[in-house]
Parts: structure tokens; C-alpha cells; sequence
């Protein structure tokens, strides 16, 4: 069944990846972090624990979250479209480069540990989102 | 001169006896009546394992100790029943403040959890067609050969303070290997991206030299942190952060990435110690702030030195991304030291006038 992107429901679907791929995320390790996606208006937050996904909710405030990555839609549609396109996101659409370069993705937080937590679980969250490419997705 | 026992064991009779007796099966058994406190740990999420956390607790966890350790200076293990006579150890290194990190304990089993293996891990084939210029290529290899130190260095620096380090502190001291693990992989990973299918080292940099010397020969564990942990692996995670951002290839995308989220744990390890540190002692404040003054005037040399900056350039298409990529690292480490409670840094730090040239040039 398609999932819409952005939605909550899309979210969900890679939480459930987070279980059907486990291997994968084990490999990674640890990653423990709950942290935020603003798209447009809609702010998602995404719980990890251990090596899993164990929530994924609509959310008003940031302060409950280590770290947020805020785009515009089109950019994260674009980083989506390239996860689909190319099995997992190219150098030039991975959350570290959109976020290091030209600052087109923002790294937003309230503190330097909680903002120190993309970088240590850096691996783990691109898998997380290069899940996608197993999900029928509309764009 | 090595350490010689007080004893001659193979040759006293009050020893030789004991021996004779357990051999005709007369077991004294003292060490079975005298247990330490019963415990009954089990791993809080069975999913993580049994960590350091879950077996942390009463007096065999680290709250109880105290900020000076004066009753143990052996081997012994912490919780363990201390026997009169234990030899010390000589270590110099006995107050908690001076280590500790609440943090520190799930760093080290993260260290393990997210460990990889630069032989079979990294894709190296990739790198057969690298899909970037030779001049590119140049500048990886001659920023590699920095990583190289950089890794080697950090070894030596934890190294250096491990042993030195009371044994009560054994999370600390694990931390620390984990470290050295970690650093010897640095090393291990850029020496073989710089080799890679006919490659070469590049040149040694004296700048980075006297940098890594500043952080070597520092006079205390705290200064040795806030100047390896803190400052130099923000460095050495945005130098990661900027490698994968400039792949052109997956093997550059992984190794870039890797780097970036190991030298996030030093960091974190920094702030959580430094922090730690300063509160329970604040009047080292003023030294502490001091050694980073002296580590950042080193900085700037290696920042600025072509066998850096050069190499930066080729790989960021330009001057002007270089300055701003330092501004921006710059700018993270100074919100690290804030969180450290090392205050503002950013007026006394001679990295700001540095950066401000670079800018002004830039434009």
C-alpha cells in the first residue's frame, strides 16, 4: 500500500522497517535519541531506542527533542526522491551533506549534547530514512 | 629498576606451609565467608545486553565514591573486599572530578555497540574509480596523513592517562581504551585511504605537530580532555562531517561519516568531563580556559597552514566554503565549551580573530 510523503503514516512505515530490516540496525548499533523532522508547518517526532524505532508522533515542542532537522518540503521530497531512485540517498541528498553544505537542511536544538546526538547516531538515522526505498511512496 | 616483591614466596615457610596444607586438602575458605555485597543485576533492556549502568548500583556503582579516593590505591577492584597490605600502584590520579562523566559508562559500551572494521567495512573497490580529479585526490591523501597523526597522537594522549588513573575509576579507565581503540582505527582507516590502489602519504605538518604536542604534554587529565576531547575532535568531526560531504565516491561517504560519529563520542566525553569538572571545582576554571587559549593559538597554525587548508580547498571547490566551513565548526565548538561551563569563549579565543580574517578575505 502507498504511503504519502510527508505524512505520519510514512513515518510509521520506517519504524516498522526498523523491525523488519533489524540485522541492519543492529550492525549499526546503539542509537539512542528522540529528535525531530520539521516539514513545512508539521514537526514529527521519532524515538530511538537501542537499535530501534519505538515511536514516531506528531509533535508542538522542541524542547523534548535532542536535536531537529528542518527543510523545506521541497528539499526533503527531493531527498526522498533520490533514497527511491538510487536504493539509499546519494552523497549529495544524505542528511549529513544537505545539513553540512550551504546549510540547506538546518540542525536546530536547544543544547550542544542533544545537537552532538545526530552526529554520534549519524549512520543509524540515514538508514533510517534510506528505508524508504523498500515502501511504495508518493511524492 | 623494576618492582621487586617484598617477599621471597617460593622460599617462606609460613607460605610454603599454607601451600602443603591446601595440597593435603585442609581448605581454609576464608575468601568464601568473606563475600562482598550481594548483587542481582540483570540487564534493564534485554535487547542492549547487561551494561556498566545495570551492574552500577550500591557500592559497586559510582555514586558512593568519594571525591578523593584515599582507600584504595591497588589493583583491587572497586566493590571488591580490600585485605590489608594490598600494594599500591602509584597512581596519581585520585579525584573523581578530575575523570569523571555520567556519561562515560554508555560511551564505552556505545564505543563496542557501534564499532566497525576498516578492512572489510569501508568499500574500498569504490575507490578503483574514485570519480574526482588527481588533484582531488591529492588533497584527500594529504588530509589523511594528517588524520593519521592525529589518530596515533590521541592513542598516546589516552594512553598516557590511563594508567595513571585509580583503579575505583575503572569506567573512566575503560572509556579510555575504548579510546585508544578508537584512535588506532583513525590511523588505521586514513593510512589506508592514503595508500589505496598506488597512493601515497602526503607532507607532514609541523603546525599540527605543535598542536598535537600541546595536547600531549599536558600538565593535568582536565586540561589534556578539554584540549583532546573538546577542542580537537570538534575539529577532527567536522573535518569527517566535510570529507563525506565532499565524496565523490562511497568509500569517502562511509569513511567520512564513520570519523564524524567516533569523534562524537570524544566530544561528548568532554563536555559531560569538563562539566563535571568545573562544577565541583570551579577555581579551575581560569586553567582550564588557559590551556584551550594556548591549544586554540595551536589550532590556528594547523588551520591555517597550507598542508590544511590547501587540501581544503581542492576538496570544497573554493576559498570561501572553507571559511565558512570553520566558522560554522568554530561556532559549534564555542556553544560545546559554553555547555561545558567554560562560558563564552568566542572573545578570548584566538580562533575568533583568525576566523574574521578568514572572512574578511573570503569576501
Amino acid at each position: 500500500m502507498a504511503v504519502r510523503f510527508p505524512s505520519l503514516d510514512f513515518f510509521k512505515a520506517l519504524q516498522q522497517r526498523t523491525l523488519d530490516d533489524k540485522a541492519r540496525f543492529e550492525k549499526l548499533g546503539y542509537c539512542d535519541t528522540t529528535f525531530g523532522v520539521r516539514i513545512g508547518p508539521e514537526l514529527y517526532a521519532i524515538a530511538f531506542e537501542v537499535y530501534e524505532c519505538t515511536g514516531v508522533r506528531l509533535a508542538s515542542d522542541m524542547g523534548e527533542l535532542d536535536f531537529v532537522l528542518e527543510a523545506p518540503p521541497a528539499l526533503w521530497r527531493e531527498m526522498v526522491a533520490s533514497i527511491l531512485a538510487n536504493k539509499g540517498a546519494d552523497a549529495a541528498h544524505s542528511l549529513n551533506t544537505l545539513s553540512h553544505v550551504g546549510d540547506r537542511m538546518k540542525l536546530v536544538s536547544t543544547d550542544a549534547e542533544g545537537n552532538d546526538k545526530f552526529y554520534r547516531f549519524m549512520a543509524s538515522l540515514q538508514e533510517f530514512f534510506d528505508q524508504a526505498h523498500h515502501l511504495e511512496v508518493t511524492l | 629498576m623494576s618492582y621487586i616483591a617484598p617477599k621471597d614466596y617460593a622460599a617462606d615457610p609460613e607460605i610454603v606451609a599454607k601451600i602443603l596444607r591446601t595440597v593435603s586438602g585442609q581448605l581454609e575458605l576464608d575468601w568464601m565467608k568473606r563475600v562482598g555485597e550481594p548483587a542481582a543485576f540483570r540487564p534493564s533492556q534485554p535487547s542492549r545486553g547487561l551494561t556498566l549502568d545495570d551492574i552500577n548500583q550500591g557500592g559497586y556503582g559510582p555514586d558512593k565514591l568519594p571525591e578523593v579516593i584515599r582507600h584504595n590505591f591497588s589493583m583491587a577492584p572497586r566493590g571488591a573486599l580490600l585485605p590489608p597490605g594490598l600494594p599500591s600502584l602509584g597512581y596519581r590520579v585520585n579525584r573523581k572530578s578530575d575523570v569523571w562523566a555520567d556519561v562515560a559508562p554508555q560511551l564505552f559500551e556505545e564505543a563496542k555497540s557501534r564499532r566497525w572494521a576498516p578492512a572489510r567495512d569501508v568499500p574500498w573497490a569504490a575507490l578503483d574509480t574514485p570519480s574526482h580529479d588527481a588533484n582531488r585526490e591529492a588533497a584527500l591523501r594529504q588530509l589523511a596523513t594528517g588524520l593519521i597523526s592525529i589518530g596515533l597522537v590521541s592513542c598516546d594522549v589516552a594512553a598516557s592517562w590511563e594508567w595513571r588513573m585509580n583503579q575505583e575509576f575503572h569506567e573512566i579507565k575503560y572509556l579510555l581504551c575504548a579510546q585508544m581503540f578508537d584512535a588506532a582505527r583513525i590511523s588505521e582507516a586514513f593510512r589506508k585511504r592514503a595508500l589505496y590502489g598506488g597512493g601515497s602519504l602526503g607532507v607532514d605538518s609541523r603546525a599540527l605537530g605543535e598542536l598535537l604536542k600541546s595536547i600531549f604534554l599536558s600538565e593535568t587529565y582536565p586540561e589534556a580532555s578539554a584540549s583532546m576531547n573538546l577542542m580537537l575532535f570538534s575539529w577532527v568531526q567536522a573535518l569527517g562531517r566535510h570529507w563525506a560531504a565532499s565524496a565523490s565516491n562511497p568509500a569517502d561517504s562511509y569513511l567520512g561519516a564513520q570519523l564524524a560519529q567516533d569523534a562524537t563520542r570524544f566530544v561528548t566525553y568532554g563536555v559531560g568531563h569538563v562539566r563535571n569538572h568545573l562544577a565541583a571545582r570551579p577555581v579551575q576554571l581560569e586553567r582550564i580556559a588557559d590551556h584551550l587559549e594556548q591549544c586554540e593559538n595551536a589550532l590556528v597554525g594547523t588551520l591555517g597552514a597550507p598542508e590544511m587548508v590547501e587540501p581544503l580547498v581542492f576538496l570544497s571547490g573554493g576559498f570561501e566554503p572553507v571559511a565558512a566551513f570553520y566558522a560554522r565548526t568554530a561556532d559549534e565548538y564555542f556553544r560545546r565549551c559554553a555547555a561545558a561551563g567554560l562560558g563564552d569563549r568566542r572573545d578570548a579565543s584566538p580562533l575568533s580573530p583568525f576566523l574574521r580574517m578568514l572572512q574578511g578575505d573570503a569576501r
